[in-house]
């Protein structure tokens, strides 16, 4: 248990609860892969020892049940742990094969079959079929599952092992929707245990396929997972596992401090500096699918400053992303240029703006701004708009583009966000999980909730193909309007960071250094996989 | 007196539907929860879907007439966070509630009924003063800071108690005492004001007249008195220190009701803050209800005065 112990936190912004919690999930996902993943030997001694993690948000019985993901990363934080999916994200493999060995796409990208992996069984012992697969999707209801099965003709059971989703027409999408987190849809809870206990019973009483098995849940207080020794990717090293909810950052410190926890997430700011401080304790970033960036809302207006592309390269080359990275966030965040996040799936690495604020302000003058100009509010929600508004603000202020810092209520702010109704610039951000198509889908595409008035892009939905055109996901990537067409065509958005709570750091602590590389091969995060 | 308790629980009722009714519109004036509910760049689909789902979608006399029907069966609907019926996460979070109430009620009596007295007794002396301070102390002090400090204090620096979490008598020390500060200080300023009142009465003028023993007048006579209004306030102030706790149970991270509140306005559950507001406004009521009852009981005068 002694040699168990670890501690690590969490460096956030100040972000939303929504927003920290794509951390929490993301990091258990990193983890796994530094120190584990497919093949590794089972532990040899068994499972042992009880690990708690504290974590910054309350954890809801939704998240037990992978037909109600939200469409946000936060439920797969239990999802990896108490689940698991035919694909899914694993480190270094954006589409890991895990209960499905292997999948095939017929020519006319009309067919997709699965091969599932023998010998998997649920935490209550039914062994895993093509018919809890073809019922676990019937089942989900959650994010864009109108989308996925309006997509879907029928799902089709050829063996125990084998099973085949036939689609309407050829979509090149299918995978990305449903074998990413972008949806819940490939996570598969056992048939025959649902239909027997009912949806509330199953929510009590979740039994999945996962590497931690249910064993009790204190709405507020905690949930409590035991390995399951027949997980087949390996036997989880860690007997318990505790997600122990503790809201306040300064006490979930205390109790990594005091040993009452062994992970936490989310300490932001002075208290991170603090905990850098802690003899024993060490914080590490980990790195999930959030970015932050700045919206031009009136570009497409030929009446606005920021209709000139020099004005929008201005405002580019004026930040100091490096700067605000080591104010704000230690420095353990990693810079983006774009507002697609670079661990994604057909991500494509924008050249970088150099802060240069003098080329900044030659920008302006050649484009008629030499005394710079009132750019109205830059708004965002008061959480990481602010945090990271402030200083994108002041940097602006130097070259001559004043901006009144505007947050609002979060809920205030997505509702005119979406309504159309923000003006000037809008601070903008998103933690939705998937790849580069699902990103552009909800951001760049016109006509899309968030999306504004530019360069028009494909929706994904109307990117059919006939039937028999190629479906090679490479030549899909390829034929996807790639982000750095957003950026460099019509500069829509301003890339600005990956935040912190983008790209953001997270911190792992041990109080036991001589022993760290036993508990990292230990450590409970390999396990949630 | 039996109409007199009638017309008493008559408007303790119209007070718990006026109470429905304005918290289910103030909660929908907060905003569209599903905002909250999926992810910014939801498709409209996906928040459409959701709206349908926790009955959004329907106008707003159609909603409250099913949230008054289910009510009138008892059933305060799911939570849009939990999808677990609202009830049992109430009933869930209520013991622990109350034990902390009880805890922080019980540690604000045993401070501040004492201190007042001393303070009455000894009035413009160190006493006294020393008694002034330490109520200026606990109305003023934020209870989250003063949490923050005893953790650091009792869990960081010293390791007598743990920082959160519940379970054991050690996890409810620090939270009663956050919580209790403030009313402690409350009750020794009316225990205080109390007792000077008494103590300047014509009787207790006349105990010591027959050269009774002060630690007698005080004990017997004046305290006893002194003692009503002090327990009436603390019997209300049991209540609130139910509803009241949000701050402190999320920084000792208790699971209590005022966390699921907190937690209902942060994710705009609905259902939970409405279940919550009218559970404690019921709560609240019923506490007032039998004070008024008791107090007519008690006196003659007063249900012939109403």
């Amino acid at each position: 248990m002694g040699l168990l112990r670890r501690r690590c936190l969490t460096m956030l912004p100040a972000a939303s609860n929504a927003v920290r919690s794509t951390v929490a999930v993301t990091l258990a996902v990193l983890l796994a892969g530094l120190v584990g993943g497919p093949g590794r030997p089972a532990a040899a001694a068994g499972p042992e020892g009880q690990v708690t993690w504290a974590v910054h948000i309350t954890l809801a019985p939704t998240w037990f049940d992978p037909a109600e993901t939200a469409g946000i990363i936060t439920p797969f934080m239990v999802l990896y742990a108490m689940h698991d999916a035919l694909v899914k994200p694993m480190p270094g493999k954006p589409m890991a094969p895990s209960l499905a060995e292997s999948w095939t796409q017929s020519k006319d990208g009309l067919t997709y079959d699965f091969v599932l992996r023998k010998n998997v069984r649920f935490h209550n012992g039914d062994p895993m079929t093509a018919e809890d697969v073809k019922y676990s999707f019937e089942r989900y209801r959650g994010a864009s599952a109108a989308l996925l099965k309006g997509k879907v003709a029928r799902v089709e059971v050829l063996d125990p092992h084998r099973v085949r989703f036939t689609l309407k027409q050829a979509w090149p999408d299918f995978l990305a929707f449903y074998a990413t987190p972008a949806t819940g849809a490939a996570w598969i809870v056992p048939k025959k245990y649902v239909e027997q206990v009912g949806e509330e019973g199953f929510k009590k009483a979740p039994v999945g396929a996962g590497p931690y098995k249910f064993v009790s849940f204190k709405p507020g207080v905690e949930l409590t997972l035991e390995a399951h020794e027949q997980y087949w990717r390996k036997v989880p090293a860690v007997k318990t596992l505790v997600l122990r909810t503790i809201p306040d950052e300064s006490t979930r410190l205390a109790a990594l401090k005091l040993g009452e926890v062994d992970v936490a997430y989310s300490v932001t700011g002075p208290l991170a500096e603090e905990l850098k401080r802690s003899a024993g304790l060490t914080l590490a970033p980990t790195y999930f699918t959030f970015t932050t960036w700045l919206v031009f809302s009136e570009q497409s207006d030929p009446k606005s400053p920021w209709h000139d592309r020099r004005v929008r390269l201005a405002a580019n080359l004026a930040i100091d992303r490096a700067g605000i990275n080591n104010a704000v966030y230690l420095g353990l965040s990693k810079l983006s240029h774009s507002f697609i996040p670079q661990g994604m799936e057909y991500f494509w690495a924008p050249p970088p703006y150099v802060f240069d604020p003098r080329r900044a302000k030659q920008l302006l003058a050649e484009a008629g701004y030499p005394n710079g100009f009132d750019a109205g509010d830059l708004t965002g929600d008061t959480i990481y708009g602010v945090a990271i508004g402030e200083p994108v603000a002041n940097y602006l202020q130097q070259v001559g583009i004043r901006l009144r810092l505007r947050p609002m209520e979060r809920v205030a702010f997505f509702k005119e966000y979406g309504e159309k109704k923000l003006r000037g610039v809008i601070f903008s951000g998103s933690g939705a999980p998937g790849n580069a198509p699902t990103r552009l889908e909800q951001y760049a595409v016109t006509g899309r909730r968030l999306s504004r008035r530019g360069r028009a892009l494909h929706r994904a939905g109307q990117r059919d193909e006939p039937a028999g055109a190629p479906a090679d996901p490479l030549q899909d990537a390829a034929a996807h309007p790639r982000e750095g067409d957003v950026r460099a065509g019509d500069r829509a958005r301003l890339p600005q960071r990956g935040g912190p709570a983008s790209r953001g750091p997270r911190a792992g602590s041990h109080r036991q250094p001589r022993v760290l590389g036993a508990v990292r091969r230990r450590a409970p995060e390999e396990e949630v996989t | 007196m039996k109409r007199y308790i009638l017309k008493r629980v008559g408007f303790a009722g119209i007070s718990l539907v006026l109470l429905s009714v304005t918290i289910f519109l103030l909660v929908r004036l907060t905003g569209d929860p599903t905002v909250l509910l999926v992810e910014p760049g939801a498709s409209q689909a996906d928040m459409e879907a959701i709206r349908q789902q926790f009955g959004l979608d329907r106008p707003i006399w159609v909603q409250y007439g099913h949230f008054v029907s289910s009510l009138v069966r008892g059933d305060l609907g799911h939570s849009f966070y939990y999808r677990t019926p609202v009830l049992e996460l109430y009933l869930s979070r209520l013991p622990s509630s109350l034990m902390l109430a009880a805890a922080a009620m019980a540690f604000s009596l045993v401070i501040g009924i004492p201190t007042g007295i001393i303070a009455a007794v000894r009035v413009n002396q160190w006493w006294d003063s020393a008694g002034k301070v330490f109520a200026l102390l606990g109305l003023s002090l934020p209870s989250f800071w003063v949490g923050l400090l005893l953790i650091l204090f009792f869990s960081v620096y010293l390791g007598w108690l743990p920082s959160s979490g519940s379970g054991t008598a050690a996890h409810l020390v620090m939270p009663a005492f956050a919580l209790g500060w403030y009313f402690a200080a409350a009750h020794m300023r009316l225990t205080r004001s109390s007792m000077l009142d008494v103590l300047g009465s014509e009787y207790v003028k006349l105990a010591r007249l027959k050269g009774l023993p002060e630690a007698l007048v005080i004990g017997k006579h004046a305290f006893k008195n002194a003692l009503i209004p002090v327990l009436t306030l603390a019997g209300i102030n049991l209540v609130i220190m139910v509803n009241v706790a949000v701050v402190v149970e999320t920084v000792f991270a208790w699971p209590g009701i005022g966390r699921l509140l907190y937690e209902g306005i942060a994710f705009r559950d609905f259902p939970v803050v409405q279940a919550t507001v009218i559970l404690n406004g019921a709560m609240v009521v019923v506490v007032s209800l039998l004070v008024d009852i008791l107090y007519a009981v008690i006196d003659p005068r007063i249900r012939l005065a109403r």
